[in-house]
């Protein structure tokens, strides 16, 4: 029951949103960043790859990193291995993702958050950056565990961002390709 | 029949409810058993045997298999431990020492630390097997095959990953990736496997099969310790097949010491007992209930990370293997000695001004067969481990801490069995009490402990969290002896730790604002942890009520898990 409801609130939003991301245009090359350190964005960066995208990963990537790339894909999620092994403490990583945030805004570079990790990455301190994240994207792509309670298919109501959400891991990386064909 | 349908039951409340571990905290009550794991199907293995007429030894051999398969980041075949065992009716402690040692070639490796600690290079001999069917083989009661089951079919049919596992693989990812063999194990078709996926283990179960039908030989002996060391070796490694054949695990006493009237059961040298003691000892030179509590007193809380700082620069100078160096056990444990340590303390700001700068003491005064041995070396960060704790309708308790080292242990995964990374605890200073020698066994913080009152278990616990079990073990104790907490709110209680080798006096946000700013103030560079955090530690307690004789369990909040009684 609660896997039809999200599937059909995943296709309203899909279908309310529709306009916004035929018109929204997502260009390579590609710079694919954290917000919490996690490891998650390891992931990204291998399906990037598979998709043959032309993507560099900086995990702390600051504002002068986005010269010369035309989208931002964040990977949000805490960690605290992550921030300890980058030496900086969560308020840190929250203040140096705004600033990232609001210099791809005033670039016009396009954000897509992409929320991989499930429950794993959701509620606590996960949630903080998720949120930074997703209020500031023009694009979602989640795997399906982390939006069980609507969490980011509220936000994309809300906003008007186009959301998809997929099964597992693996299969983000069709869509992720999509963005750019 | 009962029995594995209780189980099954279980498993089902996992599957509709992945998240169970590590969500809350599930204290219970019972008067004929109790076990407090890490993992719901552990504690359940446990109960099944006492249900089925085991004692605690059983049980907790039980649940120490089951969850190295059901939570393989924390311990599991390829690892080691310790155990203490109190049989009440004998009145009579044992405490068995089956955590790794270095191979006999381990002088050849030049390990690095940090280089190495995810490669085959950072194995030692896995001591869990036979520690295991040792305790079973001196104290069980049931048959080895009915105690291995759970384990077996856990590992064979699978059980559901619930949120803590997977978001350990999620950390640990470039580990895991690191070795084709335990990447097929936790990815799926190459990224990691989630919350709720059916993780089956079969190679792991035939092993354990193997265990179960010839015992201690089909482990360290024969074609699966020729495939461990051949793939050992394939990877960088140095453990030979005599390593294996020879491991034995130590049946000794536990260290004892004593706390305002309580006997403390704690593990033996050179595992972590020995600093728990030396804390406590120190901490009966202080009211600390007319203080306050030290999530509402800055004077207790300084006072007690005081104590944390002089016992671990203490252990750094002092704790090694004490068949190759020797450990002042009896000045580190004395009263007069804790005395006079905890007469250096001031009481009023942090002094000297890095915890860094904390000068260790002169046991060897109170000891006159000590003979000194130099050079102070941190041990490095990691540990991570799990601990069980079980009681029967007798009385009989156990107190089992084990562990791979690190999360998922070095990444290496031979014949199913996920090996540990033991070589990253030792010291590579020549001169240190720690130094990596052939055969030889590491430091360790682990301290599993059993706490008697009059002959009778009255607490039962151990926690993982490398060097935080230690403070966090003796916070537990104090919030209970001290502060009359119960089992459940001790656990729950915020916590703090630091060390000589630490930069910050690390705090759960439960230690309030005003405390922070005044330990501040006293010099203490405070670091804060939002709500609470598994960098503290995860512990399983038990509690005896003294007067009805009613068991608490309680399972960390922190690293989740569960706690079984009836």
């Amino acid at each position: 029951m609660k896997t039809g409801i999200s599937t059909i609130v995943t296709i309203m939003i899909l279908f309310l949103a529709g306009s916004s991301l035929l018109a929204q245009k997502f260009e390579q090359p590609v710079l694919i960043s954290s917000a919490g350190q996690s490891a998650d964005v390891k992931l990204v960066k291998m399906l990037a790859q598979r998709q043959g995208l032309n993507a560099t990963t900086v995990l702390m990537a600051k504002p002068d990193d986005l010269t010369g790339f035309k989208t931002l894909v964040i990977v949000p999620g805490f960690s605290s291995k992550g921030l300890g092994a980058a030496g900086i403490s969560q308020q840190d990583e929250i203040e140096r993702v705004q600033s990232l945030i609001k210099a791809a805004n005033n670039l016009k570079i396009p954000i897509v958050l992409m929320h991989i990790g499930g429950n794993a990455r959701r509620q606590g301190q996960s949630d903080s950056f998720n949120q930074l994240v997703a209020d500031n994207s023009k694009y979602m792509l989640v795997v399906k565990q982390g939006d069980e309670d609507g969490f980011f298919s509220s936000i994309a109501s809300t906003k008007n961002i186009p959301l998809t959400l997929v099964e597992k891991i693996a299969e983000t990386a069709e869509p992720l390709g999509n963005l750019f064909k | 029949m009962i029995k594995r349908t209780f189980q099954l039951v279980l498993l089902l409340v996992l599957i509709l409810n992945p998240g169970i571990r590590g969500q809350s905290a599930y204290p219970s009550t019972g008067m004929s058993g109790m076990a407090a794991t890490a993992h719901p199907l552990a504690s359940a293995a446990a109960i099944d045997m006492l249900k089925s007429g085991g004692n605690a030894v059983d049980a907790a051999v039980a649940a120490a298999f089951t969850i190295g398969v059901v939570e393989p980041d924390g311990s599991g075949l390829g690892g080691g431990g310790g155990m203490v065992i109190y049989l009440k009716n004998e009145q009579k402690s044992w405490f068995i020492n089956y955590y790794g040692r270095s191979s006999e070639r381990a002088s050849e490796l030049n390990f690095s630390s940090s280089r190495d600690n995810s490669t085959a290079k950072a194995i030692g001999v896995p001591g869990t097997v036979a520690g295991l069917l040792m305790a079973h083989e001196k104290f069980g009661s049931l048959p080895l095959k009915k105690v291995m089951e759970p384990a077996i079919s856990h590992a064979e049919y699978g059980f559901p990953i619930d949120q803590t596992l997977a978001k350990l693989i999620l950390d640990n990812i470039d580990k895991i990736m690191s070795d084709p063999a335990t990447a097929s194990i936790f990815l799926d078709d190459g990224f990691p496997r989630m919350e709720g996926e059916i993780l089956v283990q079969r190679e792991l179960g035939k092993v354990l099969r193997l265990i179960s039908e010839q015992g201690s030989k089909g482990f360290y002996e024969g074609p699966l310790a020729e495939s461990f060391v051949k793939g050992i070796s394939a990877r960088g490694g140095v453990l030979t097949e005599k390593d294996f054949a020879s491991y034995k695990p130590e049946l000794t006493v536990p260290l004892q010491g004593t706390y305002r009237g309580y006997d403390i059961l704690s593990s033996n040298v050179p595992q972590s007992g020995i600093s728990l003691i030396q804390g406590l000892n120190m901490l009966e030179n202080f009211d600390l209930r007319a203080s306050g509590h030290y999530s509402e007193s800055a004077r207790t809380l300084h006072i007690m990370a005081e104590v944390d700082k002089l016992i671990y620069a203490d252990r750094y100078q002092y704790l090694g293997d004490p068949d190759f160096v020797d450990v002042p056990v009896a000045g580190l444990t004395s009263k007069e000695y804790a005395r006079e340590r905890f007469n250096g303390i001031n009481q009023s700001k942090l002094d000297p001004p890095r915890y860094r700068d904390a000068e260790y003491g002169e046991p060897g005064v109170y000891d006159k067969n000590y003979k000194k041995e130099p050079v102070l070396e941190a041990e490095p960060a990691g540990g991570h481990t799990t601990h069980l704790s079980v009681i029967d309708k007798d009385g009989n308790a156990v107190a089992l801490t084990q562990t791979l080292g690190l999360f998922f242990g070095s990444g290496q995964t031979v014949s199913g069995v996920l090996f540990n990374s033991a070589m990253t605890n030792f010291s590579y200073n020549a001169e240190n009490v720690n130094y990596l020698q052939d055969s030889k066994q590491c430091r360790t913080s682990i301290t599993p402990t059993v706490i008697l009152k009059n002959g009778n278990p009255f607490l039962i616990l151990g926690s993982p969290g490398a060097s935080r079990i230690i403070t966090t073990i003796i916070e537990l104790v104090v919030n209970v002896i001290d502060f009359g907490m119960d089992v459940n709110e001790a656990n729950l209680a915020p916590r703090f730790y630091c060390q000589k080798f630490e930069d910050y006096l690390h705090v759960e946000s439960g230690i309030k604002p005003e405390v922070r700013a005044e330990l501040e103030w006293m010099g203490h560079p405070v670091k804060v942890y939002e709500g609470i955090d598994l960098f503290f530690g995860g512990a399983q307690m038990i509690y005896v009520d003294p007067t009805t004789g009613e068991y608490s369990g309680s399972a960390d909040k922190r690293r989740g898990g569960i706690a079984i009684g009836y």
